[in-house]
């Protein structure tokens, strides 16, 4: 059945996304396994275009029968809405890359139990004190086909297994705060014994409690708590759509200089080991790499097709749509941060006193059009002269222009951060200087 | 396979215990981006959770199409965890319902032509963008109807009405170099597409022009531990994230509760509960997993009595199980969440409460917060004042605010007589709809607000 030949009947112009996810799992609560279980889902979204006049129709089924059903609902949608004067057309049929990921095949449930079951030995060996209160290992196969009325034709694969940790210590009724660490990979191979060394050096640590104190202070941000605070407090300002709003921060800043020499970012989805391995975006446009910043040097913003056209410039294939309300925004694939060129251990080693962040709270509640942010750092370590002494709770405020232009040293590892559609991507430590934060009681 | 010959096929593999939820809803989406509704979308969302208990250990899985292969794989996967489960789960003992719960909504949201809805939404940008300091609103507008089934191997069995509406705006004002951002949220479940006779587009707008106006023209913050007075909204916020998750069974027994239930942990004149409350977010007859849901008394006279349970944490607390079990959709397993929760009113009127501080804050609304296993939580913070010498001065520029929940509990030292509640959306690995309020409340110490200055 030529669906998009159907849908021409009704619209000018037509484009339907199909989804086949997979995800198999399982998962630790109170040190031990406590369940497995398997997400299947079959959806499609239809969006159809005429007269300027947009509608969308999501349906959880791939089924001809239902697209087609799907294809005239979206027609009566589109039939309500307002033309939009803007509307540049759906974007024409073009060439990809090769797809070089090789998807492994399915595993059975029993082959995650067994990496847990035997996390959970190892940890117990380790150190008898710790919990797991929380943990999970997965895989998740995604296969996406994406066809539009102008001849884009393309389907791709992906696979991400994965493996969480989550532990605490306690001592009475004082808890540590909750311990975490995560590895992903792009074939069944995940690292649990990086992982659990982590969580356990970290747990020993945090059972010392130290109050930070009211000052300026130099700060090193681990991987995942970095991707926290640009995810919500830099990036946004990065999406072509506000750069045509005027919105943005950085709107008419390309060619100047925004952050530290030492920072360079870009969006890298076409990389072997890019958590989202992407050949095109969910309108059918093939992904590249695209440079946002180049040694301090803001080099672009992010663009889908619909911006991209609006503001005279070519879509970075960086156009992503919401599986659950079929809505499109721009977003990045896999944001790479730079590594630098020291280790973390040799930066740590070299700190006289400072603090290290694992993760914040709150970074979702920063302000993305101001870039100002006052998140919660825990768990967060005290260093004194280049040892981790103790785990504390502080409050870290600014902006994140501001941090951005006061980076003292990237680390050289980089480390894949997965956490969902928003947050994928390799992020070093990056080690600040003269934060200022404020210690939260205890 | 229908639901019933499913329910026999699990026992008949040998599951101990199988339930499944369906539901069938027809959604619709509307996103309104400054003059262009990029997204108007319907939404066919139909499918089967399915969940099995074998062993001791819980298989999950969710399909749109083939209930009979999915309890199979559910078997299996319970079958798989179940080799390497030491402690056994085990499910609460509860009377088994059949009901059928119809929405109290009086106008379904499936039910009001698409134009109406459009029409809404258009209203709403206009109000907004009556100042010129409006650069850009984002105005999001969801509802869905239609109906969900519990069936469990028990003899449950619960047909309901999971109709809903969720209404957002976020603003982003600019005015030369002053900027500024300002959200809000509204949901409902009892009430259809009448409420909005309540909460009209012009309480929304002239509510959130002066939030954003404020921002932008507000005064950095003092970093570090002030008094505060925080309102309804604000107090709503520390209710749920600081206490409300710690009172969550699954997370209770890995923080300092653990150890706290039956002790006093605040002042006697300290009650704080989930429960239902009108026009809350959270309201429901019956939890995901059958069982009716109840009033928890989470603190009662300082005292913290009680927490939320589903059928498997009631059976390890050896408690009752209070209904607090749901599930974002049918694709995720039923989980332990909040509904309602609130903090009780007091006496005092506002004036009282910030009369005797020399210098602090009152802090009215916020964006976003978040709970940790050790006590830690924040809050993000989008209205607020200073308090001078009893007085209420400038705004803020926005901030966040923190503290460890088991020191800020014992410092609470009034609250209002108002009550007040506000309507989020909870992430616990999965959505859950919310309320959480309560009256104005003064906590002397042990607050710390993050700022520039």
């Amino acid at each position: 059945m030529n669906l998009i030949r159907y849908g021409e009947k009704f619209f000018d112009e037509l484009e339907i996304q199909k989804i086949w996810k997979n995800e198999v799992s399982s998962s630790v609560e109170l040190n031990q396994i406590s369940s497995a279980s398997s997400e299947r889902i079959e959806r499609t979204v239809i969006r159809g275009v005429k007269d300027g006049k947009a509608g969308i129709y999501l349906v959880d089924s791939t089924k001809d029968e239902d697209i087609l059903k799907g294809i005239e609902k979206a027609a009566m949608i589109a039939k309500v809405n307002d033309p939009d004067p803007h509307w540049p057309g759906l974007p024409e049929a073009q060439s990809y890359r090769a797809d070089t990921l090789e998807v492994p095949e399915q595993k059975s449930p029993e082959h995650f139990v067994n990496i847990l079951s035997s996390v959970l030995k190892e940890v117990k060996l380790k150190d008898p004190k710790a919990m797991v209160v929380g943990g999970e290992s997965g895989g998740a196969w995604l296969r996406t086909e994406i066809l539009n009325s102008n001849g884009v034709s393309v389907e791709q694969n992906d696979f991400t297994s994965f493996f969480v940790l989550v532990m605490i210590g306690r001592q009475g009724a004082q808890v540590t705060p909750s311990i975490f660490d995560i590895d992903v990979s792009k074939t069944h191979e995940v690292d649990t014994k990086r992982v659990v060394d982590s969580c356990i050096k970290k747990i020993k640590v945090a059972n010392t409690v130290k109050k930070a104190e009211l000052r300026e202070a130099p700060v090193l941000m681990e991987p995942f708590a970095l991707s926290e605070l640009l995810m919500f407090a830099l990036f946004p300002a990065f999406n072509g759509e506000r750069e045509v709003k005027g919105t943005s921060v950085l709107a008419g800043k390309e060619g100047e200089s925004i952050m530290s020499k030492k920072v360079s970012i870009y969006d890298d989805p076409l990389n072997p080991n890019a958590v989202s391995h992407v050949i095109a975006d969910d309108e059918g446009v093939a992904t590249r790499k695209t440079s946002l910043v180049e040694h301090g040097v803001m080099r672009g913003f992010l663009w889908n097709h619909y911006w991209a056209s609006i503001a005279g410039r070519e879509s970075t294939g960086n156009g992503l749509r919401s599986f659950r309300t079929g809505a499109m925004s721009i977003g990045a694939h896999n944001m790479v941060v730079a590594p630098g060129t020291r280790s973390l251990e040799d930066i740590i080693s070299d700190m006289k006193k400072g603090y290290i962040v694992s993760s914040y709270q709150g970074a979702h509640s920063s302000n993305p059009d101001t870039g100002d942010f006052a998140v919660v750092a825990n768990p967060a370590f005290v260093v004194e002269d280049g040892e981790i002494v103790g785990s504390t709770v502080f409050m870290l405020s600014g902006n994140v222009y501001d941090i951005m232009n006061n980076v003292a040293e990237v680390s050289k590892e980089l480390r894949s951060v997965y956490m969902g559609m928003l947050g994928k991507g390799q992020y070093p430590a990056i080690k600040f200087e003269n934060l200022k934060i404020a210690p939260v009681s205890r | 396979m229908d639901m019933y010959a499913a329910i026999k096929h699990g026992e008949s593999l040998g599951a101990d215990y199988v339930e499944i939820r369906h539901e069938n809803l027809t959604k619709s989406i509307i996103e309104l981006r400054d003059g262009v509704f990029h997204t108007l979308t319907e939404r066919k969302m139909y499918g089967y959770g399915v969940r099995v208990l074998v062993n001791g250990a819980w298989g999950f899985t969710s399909t749109s199409d083939g209930l009979k292969e999915a309890v199979e794989e559910a078997y299996r996967l319970a079958q798989a965890a179940s080799r390497a489960i030491r402690n056994k789960i085990a499910l609460a003992e509860v009377p088994t319902v059949k009901d059928r719960v119809r929405t109290p909504m009086r106008e379904r949201p499936g039910f009001v032509p698409l134009e109406e809805k459009i029409e809404h939404l258009r209203k709403i940008e206009k109000l907004v963008k009556k100042e010129d300091f409006v650069k850009s609103s984002v105005i999001r507008y969801e509802d869905g109807t239609g109906t969900a089934r519990l069936l469990t191997s028990e003899g449950t069995e619960i047909e309901w009405d999971p109709d809903y509406l969720l209404q957002s705006v976020w603003l982003t004002g600019i005015d030369g170099p002053l900027r500024g951002a300002a959200r809000s949220t509204y949901g409902s479940v009892d009430e259809g597409w009448e409420t909005f006779e309540h909460f009209t587009p012009e309480s929304l707008a002239e509510n959130l022009v002066r939030k954003l106006k404020n921002q932008m023209h507000g005064v950095p913050v003092k970093r570090g531990e002030y008094p505060i007075v925080a309102g309804p909204i604000v107090v709503g916020i520390i209710a749920h994230e600081a206490l409300g998750h710690l009172a969550e069974a699954d997370l209770t027994m890995n923080t300092p509760f653990s150890e706290k239930i039956g002790e006093q942990i605040a002042p006697e004149f300290v009650n704080m509960s989930d429960r239902i409350v009108e026009r809350g977010f959270g309201n429901a007859k019956y939890d995901h997993e059958g069982v009716p849901v109840r009033d928890v008394h989470i603190i009662e006279n300082g005292v913290l009595k009680e927490i939320m349970l589903n059928r498997e944490y009631a059976k390890k607390w050896d408690m009752e199980p209070n209904g607090h079990a749901r599930a974002e959709s049918y694709s995720n397993p039923p989980i332990i969440r909040m509904r309602n929760t609130v903090f009780e009113p007091g006496e005092h009127s506002f004036e009282e409460l910030i009369e005797d501080i020399k210098f602090g804050y009152y802090l009215v609304d916020f964006r976003g917060g978040q709970a940790e296993l050790n006590s830690s939580f924040q809050v993000g913070v989008q209205e607020g004042y200073v308090i001078e010498n009893g007085e209420l001065g400038a705004p803020i520029k926005d901030t966040s605010i923190s503290g460890i929940a088991i020191e800020v509990l014992k410092n609470i030292d009034a609250l209002g007589k108002d009550f007040d509640i506000e309507y989020g959306i909870c992430g616990k690995g999965q959505n859950a709809f919310v309320s959480s309020g309560g009256p104005h409340m003064k906590i002397k110490k042990s607050i710390t607000i993050g700022g520039e200055k």
